[in-house]
């Protein structure tokens, strides 16, 4: 019976992601109708929105599996993928490589070296000889990206202008494709990093009700939070370095959908997968045209979008009870 | 009667404390063991050191005479369920989700609930009493029917020795017996072996074979409740003076506790 | 407390110097500058040598250099100007106005020029030429420019002839920023006969989707930024669909200007004009 339900909710989801993608191909600086879009004089501008709408199905997914892994292993809800530095780190290595004067091509890969390097310190920091203790993680995770925001602040502002454009592509996100192959390369892991966590749907469970409890049902809860917690690192990781810091995603979307068809991670991965979906395509379609021919970057837009929902979200619960 | 589970020399503690220091016990299959202790004395540990949730400093745990260091978890849980004292659920799952976890050791990481292990949790939940509430969330429920709904979950792994951390402290004493007498029940009919840890003497006393009285870590008696639950032994451990006389209903030794003023001074 | 001491000190230094003054004894101006832009205009105007302290960043021209330092752009040295005993201090913006408050508490003379274009350039070096005395270099400075700003723009008015190529000047990549109307860069655009693709953008500085890029095709591209020495041809034909723009097929792609000389609003506004021009002409 559940399960019959479920399938349904899948079948609108996946209608409503079929909706978004067409609105998504629509919209744009240049008003062109969709009928038109395909046609041989327009065919460059429709390679960019088809690289666009794939990266924004791409962040959204591996944003908000990302952000569900997280708050089932730290057994924490407000926690987001961003929580363990990789956010600062990638911000930082920005930062460094644009005030160095490096070429615009290493910037992704200087960010990617940054985030990593973030997330390992943040680990090294909590760790306690085998075991990772999920309170220290998260006040390390804090405390890492407090001080690596403040060194970029302090690098940025002796330093000349063009150290502050790079910071705000970090800052505030962007979906523009230049690098086909970057794009490529990021989806693949992302892919990748969701099939994983997917798989551990089994242990992501039982270790939402407590690591103990999870040793009890048979599961390894620290190899297990260590295969996780790597997984959306490099996710997250990737996903900074081509896209920038999207806010409210990893937070909201797993919430949301939790709403939708429940907390089971065997459900609630792929419906969130195609909820986070959704919600990033249409926030940047909404960027893209509200203020055309500028664009208002996608995480001031989610932000925007997401605070309210979040709003909204938390009163519905208070209410339940 | 075959030894179930046998524990040899075990130590262990937290950080650098060795909490328990040295124990030998032999669980005998389809025995009804209580833990009593004060508090301190090592109890919680001790549990956990034998469900593998702690590794022991010292000794080993041998679980149908097999080292159960070299046996995998998922192994191991499939012999051995354990309910914590109490368990605090941050997520919605309904209570159907909650028991089916508890199939988690017998299935594989990408398999599927089957037709017989939803056939299972249902059974475990109708057992426990739980089968009405099936469809409500786990955070609805009051602590009594959430801890019925935590051991239907032990349940549901088909253990052949269940292990209990003062399930009931959190529990009216309407509830308390509730629960004991449905472990009995799962303990004479179905031959599921129980390790209880108690705080309640005298539902130790009534519900357990053996007892296994513990102080600063070691054991201090063990035996059926007539040869440890002696005033002797109480007023020993627990530093309290007690008078203990046998409950007329059942004829198990009974402790009444004696306030402070009315001790009798010998003449 | 702090503060009141430096009232005090100011005060008396004024005292002595409005004596000074009344005795008519001859005494050099001392200007503090903490906007490149408002360092080059002074030395252009003559008074480098009466500049006793300048930002970090005013590197233009090569005597600058030697000035003693007082801050960053966005974050002056306040102490380091109060004992520089400065007549006068120039600054600029929004980034700077937390500074230019305190300046004004502690009775320091300051001057704020903001130009949005040319006309805001002119005016604002006329002001300052006057506040330090060079009102005629003033005036001549703001005649040269505008001679030789005219003089460009019939150069390539003559070469351009009936279409004026669609130009995009890009100033950073990620994301793409651009000028749009009202800026210099837009005026300058003009100036040198071609058309700034960007021009219906409200902004003067703002950011730019590629959709547009592609939708008007610019016939030259300049990238007004550091690129660590790439090949500028190079790095905009590897961005996904640029490869077909009329500027990058015609090996229109420049960014041999130092960006200096379009953004800076002083007289090198107009070298970055007439590199604008000779580019176009190509």
């Amino acid at each position: 019976m559940i399960r019959l339900a479920f399938r349904i909710k899948m079948i609108l989801l996946l209608s409503f992601l079929a909706i978004a993608i067409i609105i998504g191909l629509s919209s744009g600086s240049v008003n062109i109708p969709f009928s038109e879009l395909f046609r041989l004089e327009n065919i460059t501008i429709a390679k960019i929105r088809l690289m666009r709408v794939l990266l924004a199905l791409i962040a959204g997914c591996g944003l908000s599996v990302s952000g569900i892994a997280l708050q089932a292993v730290l057994r924490n809800p407000l926690a987001e993928p961003y929580l363990l530095g990789t956010s600062s780190g990638a911000g930082l290595g920005a930062v460094v490589a644009v005030v160095f004067g490096c070429n615009q091509s290493y910037l992704p890969a200087a960010a990617f070296a940054g985030a990593i390097s973030s997330v390992s310190l943040v680990y090294a920091i909590a760790r306690q000889a085998r075991r990772i203790p999920v309170q220290a993680l998260v006040l390390s995770g804090v405390i890492v990206s407090v001080a690596i925001s403040g060194i970029m602040v302090f690098i940025v502002s002796s330093s000349p202008n063009e150290a502050l454009h790079g910071l705000t592509w970090w800052l505030w996100g962007s979906l523009e494709v230049y690098n086909i192959s970057l794009l490529i390369t990021v989806s693949i892991v992302t892919i990748a990093g969701v099939a994983v966590v997917y798989i551990f749907s089994q242990d992501l469970n039982a270790i939402s009700i407590g690591e103990e409890e999870a040793i009890h049902l048979g599961i390894d809860a620290e190899a297990v939070k260590k295969v996780l917690l790597l997984t959306t690192s490099l996710i997250t990781a990737s996903l900074v370095c081509v896209s920038g810091i999207i806010g409210f995603v990893g937070l909201v979307i797993p919430h949301i959908m939790r709403l939708a068809v429940g907390p089971n991670h065997k459900t609630l991965i792929p419906a969130s997968c195609i909820g986070g979906a959704i919600f990033m395509i249409l926030c940047d379609a909404i960027g893209r045209t509200c203020f055309a021919p500028s664009e208002i970057p996608i995480g001031v837009i989610t932000a925007i979008v997401g605070a309210p929902v979040f709003i909204m979200l938390l009163k519905i619960n208070q209410k339940v009870r | 009667m075959p030894v179930l589970m046998e524990t040899k020399g075990l130590s262990g503690g937290y950080h650098d404390d060795i909490v328990v220091k040295n124990i030998n016990l032999r669980i005998i299959s389809g025995d009804f063991l209580g833990i009593i202790g004060p508090n301190g004395s090592g109890k919680s540990t001790l549990l956990r050191l034998m469900t593998k949730a702690l590794v022991p400093r010292n000794g080993s745990v041998w679980l149908d005479g097999k080292d159960v260091s070299r046996l995998g978890l998922k192994d191991f849980t499939r012999k051995v369920a354990f309910v914590p004292q109490d368990t605090i659920i941050a997520f919605p799952f309904t209570v159907e989700e909650i028991v089916l976890m508890g199939r988690i050791p017998h299935m594989t990481r990408l398999q599927s609930e089957t037709k017989e292990d939803r056939a299972i949790a249902e059974r475990s939940l109708s057992l426990t009493d739980c089968k009405h509430l099936m469809n409500k969330n786990i955070d609805e429920l009051s602590s009594g029917e959430r801890q019925r709904v935590i051991i239907a979950k032990a349940l549901a792994q088909e253990p052949a020795l269940l292990f209990l951390d003062e399930p009931t402290s959190h529990l009216d004493i309407g509830h308390q017996i509730q629960i004991l007498d449905l472990l009995k029940k799962f303990n004479r009919e179905n031959g599921i072996t129980v390790v209880i840890v108690l705080h309640d003497l005298n539902l130790a006393s009534e519900y357990c074979e053996n007892i296994l009285l513990l102080d600063k870590g070691a054991v201090f008696a063990e035996g059926h409740p007539d040869d440890v639950l002696t005033y002797q032994n109480i007023e020993a451990v627990y530093k309290t003076v007690v008078v203990v006389k046998k409950n007329p209903m059942s004829s198990r030794p009974c402790v009444f506790t004696v306030p402070g003023e009315s001790v009798c001074r010998p003449r | 407390m702090k503060r009141l001491l430096l009232a005090a000190c100011i005060a008396a230094r004024a005292l002595c110097a409005g004596e000074a003054f009344a005795s008519g004894e001859e005494r050099a101006i001392r200007i503090v500058s903490v906007a490149p832009a408002t360092t080059e205009i002074l030395f252009a105007l003559g008074s480098g040598s009466e500049l006793v302290g300048v930002s970090q960043f005013c590197n233009y021209p090569q005597e600058a250099r030697n000035i003693e330092k007082v801050g960053t752009f966005s974050q002056p040295d306040i102490e380091k100007i109060i004992s520089l005993r400065p007549d006068i201090v120039f600054c600029t913006g929004l980034e700077q106005a937390p500074a230019i408050t305190t300046f004004r508490q502690l009775g320091l003379k300051v001057y704020v020029s903001d130009p949005k274009n040319f006309e805001d350039l002119y005016n604002s070096i006329i002001e300052i030429s006057s506040l330090i005395g060079k009102t005629e270099n003033g005036k001549a400075l703001v005649d040269k420019m505008k001679r030789e700003i005219d003089r460009i723009g019939r150069i390539a008015e003559s070469n351009i002839g009936s279409s004026r190529p669609r130009v995009f000047i890009e100033f950073w990549h990620a994301p793409i920023m651009t000028a749009g109307r009202g800026s210099f860069i837009d005026e300058m655009i003009e100036r040198a006969g071609g058309v700034n693709i960007a021009k219906d953008s409200k902004k003067p500085y703002t950011y730019y989707s590629q959709e547009q890029v592609f939708y008007h095709d610019p016939e030259y591209i300049i990238l007004a930024y550091m690129q660590g020495g790439a090949d500028p041809y190079d790095l905009i034909s590897k961005r996904y669909g640029w490869s077909g723009l009329s500027a990058v097929r015609n090996r229109h792609v420049y960014n041999d200007i130092d960006p200096d000389i379009l953004l800076r609003a002083g007289p090198r506004l107009v070298d970055g004009l007439r590199s604008i021009q000779e580019r176009l002409a190509r």
